[in-house]
């Protein structure tokens, strides 16, 4: 077995009466990546990653784990640990017990007590030991429920939306701990997230869900920069769509009424492109004119300053076009004002062809 | 001022509700069971005499006559074994039952509540009735037996302890269910799949997570069967036979047939400050320790 496919999910199809919520899913994971399933709510990324833990049986396919089929092993059977999205700690048990509740069956009094210390320890949670579950806070809790996975030292580690129920200032410093943690233990995780951030900054690879197809699985940059369809590159960040058609040599957008340059052949004569809004740059129509292709002069119609950006809304003949421009000046008159024209302009590169 | 006047009065209301439906006829049956008897109408002397000046009649004469005659405190301990081996019974089929009834589906769940509650619609008397009915002699259980060639005579059925125990478990399973029902709504299900995925199948996890964290509807429902069914009189009568004397008959034939109302008030008396006693200190212990583990 190689660790390219440390996990291997065969032709996984699930459905519930009526409703099918997973079609013939296919994914390779390798040992120790960090993989996230994104998807709105009624992707069936959950039910995958519950079918993964053992709690769902599929209607069809294989789940391989390690070399072996686990498809129809229960979940005690299964070398792997599912982290809840509501934490399920027990309530009628304090701290250690449940960090020691795996393990109580094979260990001895003392190796569960080191066991429980070790892990406490990784996780700095040494002083909650004795506390009752009611008593800790949500970033406490998150962390027991890790700990109590991880103390069963489980080949492959499934989270269901590991950093929802955390505020957002503790989320992203959760974010960072929880790569750091996983990179330490080289265990291979897989979360469900419907937060594109999220599945951003936590991922190795990613694959993108909808209607219970998989549509995309690659990292967050390639995703990123080179969707493969619409749904995606509207799903992930902020998104220009424009419908463009071949005219003479060029192509042309009659939203916009403007010539587009690709540096791509075409399949089709008729398609959309993604301009993602730190692609295109900004300036005063002072100081420059208008190209023939790949540049529109515009009114700004909204703006808002997120600190390190400045987000704007320009419209141009029938379409609202996003920019962001990043503030390199400490000035704060250097921004453009709202109801000004701008010119704005990008590289051929930056187009991105939308084929499906 | 008129609306706070009100609730302060409210919040009285229980204890109005106690005083006078419980504390007033339980003093009126001390107030009995210390009496003289004699044959009159009613049955007994009053406690307070004026004819030869004030004079205080009573005596403790009814509590020594039951106490020392095995025949009371017998039927008591029976009663109590019967309401232990009832709710034994009710909570062995309404656990399961509840906690289906409480993961089940929202539709499905419904009729199934509907199900449990439908019996109270129709008369208690008739449906132990019916079950006379059913275990008699010639009945339908016999009948059936009798064709399926499982028997070659009708079997005794009625009339013994055993078609009381299965009486009361029926009549009293629904006030099991139900609060037990209400616990089991509340509980987490994701819980139960921590404990498998942590690698407890499904007996460990129900002793280390479901058991533990039912303990309360247990309680509840436990109690509503078991000290109603210390009293029970109308099952035993109907279904029993003379092979168990239990303490609702005793105390019916004490009142009725012997006309002792000071020896039946002692009975009754007795009977009531040993079940409620234990149960009042079980109360607090237990509320303490909940407390304690916040379930």
């Amino acid at each position: 077995m190689d660790n390219n496919n440390f996990l291997v999910i065969e032709n996984i199809s699930k459905s519930f009466g009526d409703n099918k919520v997973l079609e013939n899913i296919n994914l390779n994971i390798s040992k120790s990546e960090f993989f996230g399933l994104l998807g709105s709510s009624g992707s069936g990324k959950t039910t995958l990653l519950r079918i993964l833990g053992g709690f769902e049986k599929p209607d069809t396919g294989r789940v391989i784990l390690d070399g072996t089929d686990i498809t129809k092993l229960e979940p005690f059977d299964r070398p792997l640990n599912y982290m809840f999205q509501s934490y399920a700690l027990f309530p009628h048990l304090n701290v250690f017990n449940n960090l020691a509740f795996g393990i109580k069956e094979n260990f001895t009094l003392k190796e569960i007590e080191i066991n429980v210390r070790n892990i406490a320890e990784l996780l700095s949670i040494e002083h909650l030991l004795n506390r009752r579950i009611k008593q800790l806070s949500g970033g406490e809790q998150q962390r027991v429920a890790l700990g109590r996975c991880l103390i069963k030292k489980p080949k492959l580690l499934l989270l269901d939306e590991p950093l929802a129920a955390l505020d957002k200032k503790l989320r992203s410093k959760t974010q960072l701990e929880l790569t750091t943690l996983q990179k330490k233990l080289k265990i291979t995780f897989v979360f469900v997230t419907h937060d594109q951030e999220e599945a951003m900054s936590l991922s190795d690879r990613m694959a993108i869900m909808k209607n219970g197809l998989i549509l995309e699985c690659s990292s967050p940059e390639e995703i990123y920069e080179n969707p493969k369809s619409l749904y995606t590159a509207n799903f992930i960040g902020i998104a220009n769509i424009i419908e463009i058609y071949k005219k003479d040599e060029n192509f042309y957008s009659d939203d916009l009424g403007i010539n587009f340059k690709l540096n791509k052949k075409l399949k089709n004569t008729k398609t959309n492109i993604l301009l993602r809004p730190e692609k295109i740059k900004i300036q005063s129509i002072n100081n420059l004119k208008t190209s023939s292709f790949n540049s529109f002069s515009g009114e700004i119609l909204e703006k808002s300053y997120l600190g390190s950006f400045t987000r704007y809304e320009i419209k141009i003949k029938n379409m609202i076009i996003s920019v962001l421009d990043q503030n390199f000046n400490s000035s704060s008159n250097y921004n453009f004002p709202k109801g000004g024209k701008v010119i704005c302009s990008w590289e051929s590169e930056s187009i991105k062809v939308l084929e499906d | 001022m008129k609306n706070k006047l009100f609730e302060k009065y409210f919040v009285f209301s229980p204890y109005f509700w106690l005083v006078l439906f419980f504390f007033i006829p339980l003093a009126i049956i001390f107030k009995i069971s210390i009496s003289v008897s004699e044959w009159g109408m009613p049955p007994y002397q009053d406690i307070f005499l004026f004819d030869n000046g004030f004079k205080i009649n009573t005596t403790f004469e009814n509590y020594v006559y039951i106490f020392s005659d095995y025949y009371y405190i017998g039927s008591f301990v029976n009663s109590l074994i019967l309401a232990l081996i009832s709710t034994f019974f009710c909570l062995l089929i309404g656990f399961p039952l509840a906690f289906y009834i409480a993961t089940s589906n929202i539709r499905l769940r419904n009729i199934l509540l509907v199900l449990v509650v439908i019996p109270f619609w129709s008369s208690f008397l008739l449906r132990v009735y019916a079950w006379k009915i059913i275990l008699q002699n010639n009945g339908i259980l016999n009948v059936i037996l009798l064709n399926l060639g499982i028997t070659s005579e009708p079997l005794q059925l009625l009339y013994n302890q055993y078609a009381v125990i299965m009486g009361i478990v029926y009549t009293y399973l629904p006030l099991m269910i139900l609060p037990l029902y209400g616990y089991l709504n509340k509980f987490d299900l994701n819980l139960i799949e921590a404990s498998k995925d942590l690698g407890l199948n499904r007996i460990k996890t129900f002793y280390k997570v479901i058991l533990p964290l039912s303990v309360p509807g247990i309680v509840a429902g436990s109690l509503l069967v078991f000290i109603p069914v210390v009293g029970e009189f109308i099952i035993p009568e109907m279904l029993g036979g003379s092979d168990r004397l239990y303490y609702g008959k005793i105390l019916w034939e004490e009142f009725f047939v012997n006309r002792n109302w000071p020896g039946a008030s002692a009975l009754a008396f007795s009977g009531i400050i040993i079940l409620v006693l234990p149960i009042v200190i079980f109360q607090i212990l237990y509320s303490r320790w909940s407390q304690k583990n916040e379930i």
